[in-house]
């Protein structure tokens, strides 16, 4: 693949001309997508190399960011190093953290795995409100960054270039790991523990270094949010982060290098974009991931890697056109299934009820049109949307299917 | 604290004292047991999914708070009883058409798969929760027919309610424990855990007993959460805490195993109500070995009461199965 250093010069140049092109509310968005990015190869490495999923991570980078504060804090607001090199302490905390939780959770494998780390995760969440002076209760810590090496970390603009210079190191050090030996046995862990077993391995002692290693990158990650926003609080240990970088990564596809990175930043830049428009985001995360995890168990990127992955020119466009035909026919249904949501979401509201109880049931305005809750034509429309969209992709996919069997 | 000025217990204030101590631990072991019940029969769904699908449900919870919303919503329509009959019913139908329409449709992916699916779907359950319910706990209580007490010791009332939950906990699992073992259709769900490809060899439709149980497991849920909604809170959180607990409970008692799953869920509500009710903190067993005041001074974790760690004590529990006996309770070795 020629295409592979030539397109990740173009987006690493692209990522380094951001602040010239973008505004600063957007700028303070990628510095989100990039450290959501981070945390999501960081789990994609514990989860998609080693095969250990893991429903805890925000422990890590909880633990990450709250280090990175108090570090910040050391000294009298000195700072315990410089700021630029303050996430080396979310890395450090994050791989003994990752060492002591990593000795219990891999002591059994698979779903026992999962829930050992989410209950981790539940008891360092339940155990914070109670350790005041490390997590600061319910107003967490704050602390300011402070100048070093002669820039002045005021301004976004630094903070995102701190950001971005961290997190393509942390990705260029996870590559370089995975081509370490360390890296293919974990790839030997999640294949066939058994074997690796056999092969005189300490499958115990190698699981705990992995997740260490994970939890380190997702401590860097936590550091970088603490350093962004300049505060910690408990919030950061709660399970929607774990949630988050779970769907993100699966979305993205774990089993592709990129694939979580990729997958985290689309959907925090998702989340950034339709955070005035919907009030549901997280729900169509949900069904996003349920219906990635359904028809594309591999995850979008990987799915385009694996179809892309031996062109010809014929083939590439019509393969082009078999995918704009079904995401025309995805499109269809999408519409209908997102004016249902949104109509339902305005439908269900307080506002809403508040209004039948005072003036009987009034219009509903969506997509800039009214629409009253009480005739068949919204249930109508976003309904009839659906079912033509599911019946062009079920269409498509029999036609495509019939045409591959003629050709075999 | 204030030893001086405290007049000198005679011996009847102390034996009554000593009374009132043992009438609390009455209750902590009750109020325990009966939560453990509970544990119990959304674990045993779980256990019993397990066993048979391989598949870990982590929508399992969810379902036990679909469970307390349904029942919430059916209460005004139809009357307490109706509702905690029919929205098990509702749920059990939930957990038919996702084992039937999504589960089994991921299934060649193999276990973990299934896994992440149904975690999606626990996501997607609490996000519809929250859109049509609100982020907050509903007004879902106990009706007043049941709201009275059902005795008193040392002049605290026991809830009536709470024995009811436990009473529909232990008919719960007599019920499913006489179903496997002396029915046939009990004979046929047990060998299709054992044996799945035989069991179709002779003629049985596994697919059906599979989709049968994991409907029959979500009713248990959907049960659990009716009854015990009314009881605790009901709000979009309550799966998340639950399913945590739930999941602590079937590491500590072993995977696909019903007496450990009872083991452990008793185990964990006795030593959680314990914790609740009682006083202790670190600093106070420091104090045995004289670092009392060290351990005041330090504060923090040392001084905090058990009872506000309540919440975290299974956890630890949790570690120390993990540490001494990693396969659980009653769990066979991996």
């Amino acid at each position: 693949m020629k295409l592979g250093p030539i397109s990740l010069a173009v987006v690493v140049c692209l990522l380094l001309a951001m602040p010239w092109l973008v505004s600063g509310s957007f700028l303070n968005a990628a510095i989100q997508m990039l450290i959501a990015a981070l945390f999501a190869m960081a789990f994609g490495l514990l989860c998609g190399r080693a095969g250990m999923l893991s429903f805890g991570h925000a422990a890590y980078f909880g633990v990450g960011a709250f280090a990175a504060v108090h570090a910040m804090n050391a000294f009298g607001g000195e700072g315990l190093l410089p700021t630029p090199l303050l996430p080396l302490v979310g890395a450090g905390t994050g791989l003994v953290s990752g060492l002591v939780a990593g000795y219990f959770s891999t002591k059994r494998t698979g779903v026992y795995f999962a829930m050992i780390t989410l209950a981790l995760a539940e008891l360092l969440h339940a155990l914070a409100p109670h350790m005041k002076a490390m997590f600061g209760g319910e107003a967490g810590v704050s602390s300011f960054r402070m100048p070093a090496w002669g820039f002045s970390f005021g301004s976004i603009t630094e903070v995102y270039f701190l950001t971005l210079a961290w997190t393509l190191l942390s990705i260029a050090a996870l590559y370089l790991f995975s081509k370490t030996p360390l890296g293919s046995l974990a790839l030997g862990l999640r294949e066939n523990a058994h074997r690796l077993r056999f092969l005189g391995y300490n499958t115990h002692a190698l699981g705990t270094l992995i997740f260490a290693v994970s939890a380190m990158f997702a401590g860097i990650a936590g550091a970088l949010q603490s350093l962004n926003i300049e505060a910690a609080n408990y919030v950061v240990l709660e399970s929607h982060i774990s949630t988050a970088v779970v769907l993100n990564s699966f979305i993205g596809g774990v089993r592709v290098f990129l694939g979580p990175a990729i997958g985290g930043a689309v959907m925090t830049f998702f989340g950034h974009v339709t955070s005035d428009l919907t009030r549901v985001w997280l729900l169509y995360q949900g069904i996003i991931f349920v219906l990635v995890m359904m028809f594309m168990p591999r995850g979008i990127v990987g799915e385009i890697v694996d179809r892309f992955s031996a062109p010809t020119r014929a083939g590439i466009l019509r393969l082009l056109g078999d995918i704009c035909l079904r995401l025309g026919a995805v499109a269809v249904a999408a519409i209908g299934a997102i004016f249902l949501i949104e109509f339902l979401q305005r439908l269900l509201s307080n506002e809403y009820r508040a209004n039948v109880a005072a003036a009987g049931w009034p219009d509903i305005t969506l997509f800039s049109m009214d629409w009253s809750p009480l005739s068949i034509q919204p249930w109508g429309f976003g309904l009839g949307l659906m079912a033509v969209g599911i019946a062009l992709v079920v269409t498509i996919n029999r036609r495509l299917a019939a045409r591959k069997e003629a050709e075999a | 604290m204030g030893g001086a000025q405290a007049p000198a217990m005679s011996p009847p204030a102390i034996k009554k004292g000593m009374g009132l101590v043992l009438d609390q631990i009455i209750f902590a072991l009750l109020n325990g047991t009966i939560y453990g019940l509970l544990l119990f029969m959304v674990s045993a769904g779980l256990t019993l999914i397990f066993g048979m699908m391989g598949v870990l449900n982590f929508a399992h919870a969810s379902f036990y708070m679909l469970g307390a919303y349904f029942a919430y919503t059916l209460e005004p329509l139809t009357g307490f009883w109706i509702a905690i009959i029919l929205s098990p019913l509702l749920v059990a139908g939930i957990g038919i058409l996702v084992e039937r329409y999504i589960l089994r449709h991921v299934h060649a992916h193999g276990h973990a798969h299934e896994l992440l699916v149904t975690f999606g779907l626990s996501v997607v359950i609490a996000e519809i929760i929250k859109m049509a319910y609100g982020k907050f706990a509903i007004d879902y209580r106990v009706p007043v027919e049941l709201n009275f007490a059902a005795f008193s010791l040392s002049g605290i009332d026991y809830p009536f309610y709470r024995l009811f939950m436990g009473g529909i906990a232990l008919a719960m699992f007599i019920a499913i424990y006489l179903l496997l073992t002396r029915t046939r259709v009990g004979i046929v769900v047990r060998s299709a855990i054992y044996r799945p490809q035989m069991v179709e060899a002779l003629g049985h439709n596994v697919p059906l007993v599979f989709m049968g149980v994991f409907g029959f497991g979500a009713a248990l849920a959907g049960l659990a959460g009716a009854v015990a909604g009314a009881f605790y809170t009901t709000n979009p959180n309550m799966a998340l805490e639950l399913g945590v607990m739930v999941f602590v409970v079937v590491v500590v008692g072993g995977l696909g195993s019903m007496g450990g799953a009872m083991a452990a869920s008793l185990l964990i509500g006795i030593t959680n109500s314990l914790a609740v009710g009682s006083n202790f903190m670190l600093a106070d067993a420091l104090a045995l070995v004289g670092l009392g005041a060290w351990a005041q001074d330090i504060g923090g974790l040392l001084t905090t009461r058990l009872s506000s760690l309540a919440a975290t004590i299974p956890f630890f529990i949790m570690l120390l199965v993990l540490v001494v006996r990693p396969s659980g309770l009653m769990g066979e070795k991996e």
